[in-house]
């Protein structure tokens, strides 16, 4: 009984053990069509910018320098 | 406080009001708008990358609908910095606000008011119909109505007991026009019983400081602190007050610059300081002279700046190096002579060095005398007209600078031009009325005297009418613009509402004015609401003295009325409309929907027509507006437009900006700058009180001039005698000619004056010596006088406060006789109390308590209390506690135990209003209209005193007991 | 470019809760709900610094390593953003966020029922951008215009940067640079005497009359 018992638990030991296995990673990586959830599109995607990704980017880092007011100020 | 979704409502407040009857404009919020008019993708991207001032193409909406976009630019109402906002707006819906990160003076920077201004745009716990009070109700009124009854009231009491008899405090949230066109209102009313929010924030600065060497105004700029090696803030905490002005002054530490801190509590500036310093409330004078005593023992004062430019320091040294030996420092005011002696040697070998200060030093009964005490300190060093020194007095609210230049003075005209016959001419002349005419106007022998002041209306109301300097005592009061928990003595102050024939407000918000008075009268009170300045447009002048000009971003909402349309209202219902409105424009911007009102820029004009002395005359609007559109051409740290249409004008104009459009003054960034032409903006020290006293000379000594001017030493002002003297007289034209007889710089209509003397590189208003005495003040070099009530026995016999006057600005002022009284109050009270802002509220509070997103920052007001003096009372933090004032009022508040105060010493915020000694008074706010955050206002609890030159309130040292609210 | 980032600098941060309210107006927030909050350590005692908090957007996010329903996602540009469809408002992510991101609205905010509400970066959710469900359910999309989150870019001391961390570190290092060429003691160069604390800071409130901060 106890012997069948062990050997009970140690099966689904290794069950649960090869289970975790076929996990997914825990980080999930956002990969447009394998993501559980809805899809979403790049900033750059819609007007103003219609998918140019580089206008984009120039747009967003000269934006960023008006935060930097060392821009304007010695 | 369930407050939940904007669009929700909140819980207590019932439904928004979507609809108004008679407002036939648009009030629907944003989530409404959006909701009908659906988001179209990607369409807000470049809205606010758009050029200034213009619409943006109309986009087919998801649903249909065409959004008309656009973007206006406009200027935070919340303090004196002049953050400028891009607000856009969708369909005559303001929708959102982006950054304007051109600005040269905030950058697209905003504290918690600036960044959420967008909530004016929609108003929700706004006064959005005219109300009356009935049976201790307010009731919806029509317009008409309001006016008809207001007005006739008003015209009884002028017929009965004379002009006198009504009390007008304006307000310093108005635009330049605004406030102007009040005082020649008041003035068309016939009375001086007007004034506004600068009397209780800086009139001592304005005073001292004029005294002291010509302009009552900060000498140079937030952004000019960006060039100081050492900048010493004492009495303000602009990490709270002036949030956006850190960002100036953060940089310049990064870039090398001290920073010191001096003030009772620690706050959020010193948090930031190399050196904090805390000083027993209202003790400034003996830490500022104390600082100078180490000045003059190791000679660092710059003596021949001294010489050249400055009268009795010499005096002043005598005196300090007697009275201010290091002990007496710090018996008075705490501070050992070490920290004293790192501070003055900081603040001397750091130069150029500036003070910053604000109502810490001002709000006393010797404020008048403690800024002079720091102007003395900069003129000893020669910080004085220097690029990163200066007394970089930070003003209060955005247009008080404005308001205090131009608007609703009880002593003075607009300008600083005073209240004898001859400022009266010039003005009518200006006003296109004749002087007898507006003689008529006023009681006999009443025009000339200054009026009463808003600190003391309540003494106007209750005072013993043998004793009052007027023939009535006030009877009515119209508070356009300004919030009655600002004033001390707020237990009194309920009496004096109750006794009042008629009370009447005039705000966007129907403020704590609306619901102390329907708590103690039935009847006699009137609402009227007026838009904020965001539904209108006009010049405002910030801190720096730079005008910005503000366009309109929407249409006023619900019901009310900008205040020009108020006021040309009740101008004709007074029979003086023609007159008031002589040199306007009368314009209907919304069509039938709103009324008629005098056009912002015609105004503008009027005011560079008249106002010569502080050179509001060269800003026009054509100017301000091509400021507005290119900011990015100014340097930050000069304020100078390098290149673009307006290459070397400082930015927005800073007054003076002397003569007329056409000549191009370019503004004075920096005060009597000798470094500098006058016609770029340099200057001197004004000659304004005589050419020499006892034998002395009072002009400035030979080799000290701006920059390239024709005279090489002190020369008087400005006149026909002069220039005709000079042989400069023929330089005026023809016309210039025959309006400048007989005038002077400052009433010459023509502007030749000016122009002709700023050609030859002279300043208009002289070249002459600063005053370390002012000799026409109670005390001529400042002296230390212990407050009304000092928690020092010991020190009032030895440092007592001035004599009672009899007929102060018309009401007899105790000093003396309140102290002897009081002198050993501080056994029962032992703790001193003192009040100051919170960066989340403004003023009186009721505009921004009804922001949400501020609102929610901080719901409920606290008395910060000392660990030590916490425990002795058995007070815990965060419960309620009674603060007990010696007046016998009391307000609930909650406890924060905090080292930030000392022991001893208590403080409160003082923007909080809505309760009344502990009980809420949410019943008797109009319905729908009661800011969401209530509170008890400090106020309440403070008591009597009265600065001995301009009546400014001592708020800032009084005492209270602090007690459990379960004992 | 590299991942989107905060830096809040707390040598500059004032407390002003600019930030906190340019957030609230531009989503239209409700009470009760901060995607950002300021955070004040040793307040009213000489060393009290605060300092701007919003979800960090962690390249190894805890929130979304323990979410049941695997509602977050990651973009290209390093935003962690989250579906709201799918999250079931269990508070996990509360549970595994070191900075308290994660935010619980009552019913009816945001137009789902005690979903989980976060920073997002001012770049939406998983929804066409800009559109009405979009704005609904996750707030303005300000990077699809080409801006940047409004807490960074109101800030009134520009403490609080928000942007691409290649961009940031270029602003930040300027700063500290400067800090240490030229700025005053009080104002230290590096980050990590804010993070850790420095030896000679005072650890208990002193503050006596005219005590001197350090």
């Amino acid at each position: 009984m106890i012997k069948q018992a062990i050997l009970a638990m140690a099966a689904i030991a290794v069950a649960v053990g090869v289970a975790a296995c076929g996990e997914r990673p825990q980080v999930i990586e956002y990969k447009q069509g394998k993501y559980q959830g809805k899809p979403d599109t790049p900033p750059y995607d819609a007007a103003p910018f219609s998918g140019n990704k580089t206008e984009w980017e120039r747009a967003v880092k000269t934006r960023n320098q008006s935060q930097n007011e060392y821009k304007r100020i010695s | 406080m369930l407050l939940t979704k904007k669009s929700d409502g909140i819980a207590a407040a019932g439904p928004r009001l979507r609809r108004v009857a008679g407002a036939r404009l648009s009030t629907m919020d944003r989530r409404t708008f959006l909701k009908r008019s659906g988001l179209v993708a990607g369409a807000g991207a470049f809205a606010s990358q758009l050029p200034y001032g213009t619409i943006g193409k109309a986009e087919a909406a998801a649903e249909g609908d065409a959004i008309k976009r656009e973007v206006k630019r406009t200027v935070c109402t919340h303090c004196s910095v002049g953050c400028a906002i891009d607000a856009v707006v969708e369909n005559g819906v303001w929708t959102r606000q982006e950054p304007v990160f051109d600005s040269p003076l905030n950058l697209g920077a905003h504290c918690a008011k600036g960044a959420s201004i967008r909530e004016h745009g929609h108003g929700e716990f706004r006064l959005k119909s005219p109300m009356k009070l009935v049976n201790g109700k307010y009731q919806k009124i029509p317009w008409q109505q309001a006016i008809d009854e207001v007005g006739d009231k008003l015209l009884a009491l002028r017929k009965e007991a004379g002009p006198d008899s009504v009390f007008w405090v304006g307000s310093s949230k108005h635009s330049n026009e605004q406030s102007y066109l009040v005082r020649k209102f008041v003035s068309y009313f016939g009375t001086n019983n007007t004034d506004h929010q600068a009397r209780i924030c800086h009139s001592t600065t304005v005073a001292g400081v004029a005294n002291t060497w010509g302009y009552g105004a900060m000498t140079n700029s937030y952004n000019d602190m960006g060039n100081t090696k050492c900048a010493m803030y004492i009495g303000s905490n602009a990490a709270e007050a002036h949030p956006v002005s850190m960002m100036h002054m953060l940089h310049a530490k990064e870039t090398g610059a001290k920073m010191i801190v001096v003030d009772p509590r620690f706050t959020r500036t010193a948090a930031k300081a190399d050196e904090f310093v805390r000083i027993r409330s209202g003790t400034d004078i003996a830490f500022l002279f104390g600082m100078l005593y180490h000045i003059f023992k190791n000679g660092w004062e710059d003596k021949q700046y001294i010489h050249d430019r400055v009268y009795g320091m010499d005096k002043v040294r005598d005196d300090v190096m007697a009275k201010w030996t290091p002990d007496k420092v710090e018996e008075v005011c705490g501070v050992p002579e070490a920290t004293v002696f790192k501070i003055a040697e900081m603040m001397a070998k750091n130069r150029p060095s500036t003070v910053v200060w604000c109502m810490g030093q001002t709000q006393h009964t010797i404020g008048n005398a403690i800024v002079r005490a720091s102007c003395i300190l900069q003129l000893a060093l020669g910080n004085i007209g220097v690029s990163g020194g200066g007394a970089n007095i930070f003003r209060g609210h955005d247009n008080v600078q404005g308001a205090t230049d131009i608007g609703p003075n009880p002593d003075s005209l607009p300008g600083y031009y005073g209240l004898a016959a001859g400022s009266w001419k010039h003005w009518a002349a200006v006003w296109g009325v004749p002087y007898e005419w507006i003689q008529k106007q006023y009681a006999p022998g009443m025009m000339e005297k200054p009026g009463m002041t808003v600190s003391r209306w309540i003494d106007g109301v209750m005072e013993k009418n043998e004793l009052i300097d007027q023939d009535s005592n006030l009877r009515a009061l119209v508070f356009w613009g300004h919030a009655p928990n600002s004033q001390s003595r707020g237990k009194e102050m309920i009496e004096a509402m109750k006794k009042l024939d008629l009370l009447v407000v005039i705000d966007p918000y129907p403020s704590a004015t609306a619901a102390m008075a329907a708590m103690v009268r039935k009847d006699g009170v009137y609402l009227l609401p007026a838009c904020t300045q965001l539904e209108t447009s006009g010049s405002v002048t910030a801190s720096n003295r730079s005008l910005q000009w503000r366009e309109r971003v929407i249409t006023p909402l619900f019901e009310s009325q900008t205040d020009q349309a108020i006021m040309y209202a009740f101008a004709k219902k007074f029979g003086f409309g023609p007159e008031f409105v002589k040199n306007y424009k009368v314009v209907k911007p919304d069509g039938d929907a709103k009324w008629e009102e005098p056009e912002p820029e015609s105004v503008l004009r009027e005011v560079n027509a008249g106002c010569w002395t502080i050179g509001y005359t060269g800003q026009s609007p054509e100017r301000l507006k091509l400021h507005m559109k290119n900011m990015n051409t100014f340097d930050v740290k000069t304020l100078r437009a390098n290149g673009g249409p307006c290459d070397g004008d400082y930015f927005g104009l800073p007054w003076p900006c002397y003569g007329t459009a056409a000549i191009k003054h370019p503004g004075s960034p920096n005060l009597y700058d000798t470094s500098k032409h006058v016609m770029e903006g340099g200057g001197c020290f004004r000659a304004n009180f005589g050419v020499e006293r006892d034998g002395v000379n009072l002009l400035a000594e030979d080799g000290s001039y701006p920059k390239g001017g024709d005279l090489t030493g002190g020369y008087p002002e400005f006149d026909h005698v002069l220039l005709k003297k000079l042989g400069w007289w023929d330089e005026l034209t023809d016309d210039e000619k025959k309006r400048a007889e007989g005038k002077n710089w400052k009433t010459d209509l023509s502007g030749g004056i000016q122009r002709v003397s700023m050609k030859h590189g002279c300043h208009p208003f002289g070249n002459a010596k600063a005053r370390a005495v002012v000799w026409n003040f109670p005390d001529g070099i400042p002296q230390h006088r212990e407050p009304l009530y000092s928690p020092r026995p010991d020190l009032v016999a030895k440092y007592p406060t001035h004599d009672d006057k009899k007929a102060f600005w018309r009401l007899p002022t105790l000093f003396k006789s309140v102290q002897e009284k009081n002198k050993d109050i501080s056994k029962e009270f032992p703790l001193v109390l003192t009040s100051g802002r919170l960066v989340e509220y403004e003023g009186g509070g009721d505009e921004t308590r009804s922001n949400p997103w501020l609102a929610e920052l901080q719901q409920e007001n606290f008395v910060e209390i000392n660990p030590k003096d916490a425990n002795d009372r058995s007070v815990r933090d965060g419960e309620y506690v009674w603060v007990k004032s010696p007046t016998g009022a009391q307000i609930k508040v909650k406890a924060m135990v905090t080292n930030r105060v000392g022991p001893g010493t208590t403080f409160i915020p003082f923007h909080f209003a809505g309760w009344w000694m502990g009980k809420d008074m949410l019943e008797y706010y109009p319905e729908g209209a009661h800011p969401i955050v209530r509170g008890e206002a400090v106020n309440t609890a403070t008591t009597y005193g009265y600065d001995s030159v301009t009546m400014m309130q001592e708020t800032k040292t009084t005492l209270c007991q602090v007690a459990k609210t379960t004992a | 470019m590299a991942r989107m980032k905060f830096l809040c600098d707390a040598e500059r941060c004032i407390e002003c809760n600019g930030c906190v309210t340019a957030c609230k107006q531009e989503h239209d927030i409700p009470w009760g709900v901060n995607r950002r909050r300021v955070v004040t350590i040793n307040d009213g005692v000489p060393g009290e610094r605060s300092i701007s908090v919003a979800c960090m957007h962690c390249s190894d996010a805890p929130c979304m390593a323990v979410c049941p329903v695997d509602c977050f996602y990651r973009t290209e540009e390093g935003i962690v953003l989250h579906d709201k469809d799918l999250c079931i408002g269990c508070g996990y992510c509360f549970y595994a966020c070191p900075f308290g991101a994660p935010q619980f609205p009552q019913a009816g905010a945001f137009g789902v029922r005690g979903k989980m509400d976060k920073c997002t970066f001012c770049a939406g959710g998983p929804e066409a951008n800009n559109s009405d469900a979009e704005y609904k359910k996750y707030g303005r999309n300000r990077l699809a215009e080409g801006k940047l989150p409004a807490c960074a870019e109101m800030c009134a001391t520009k403490a609080l940067l928000g942007g691409d961390s290649d961009v940031l570190s270029d602003i930040y290092r300027e700063r500290v640079t400067n800090r240490a060429a030229r700025g005053t003691p009080s104002m230290p160069p590096w980050g990590w005497d804010t993070a850790y604390g420095r030896p000679e800071a005072p650890k208990q409130p002193a503050a006596p009359p005219g005590g001197a901060k350090s």
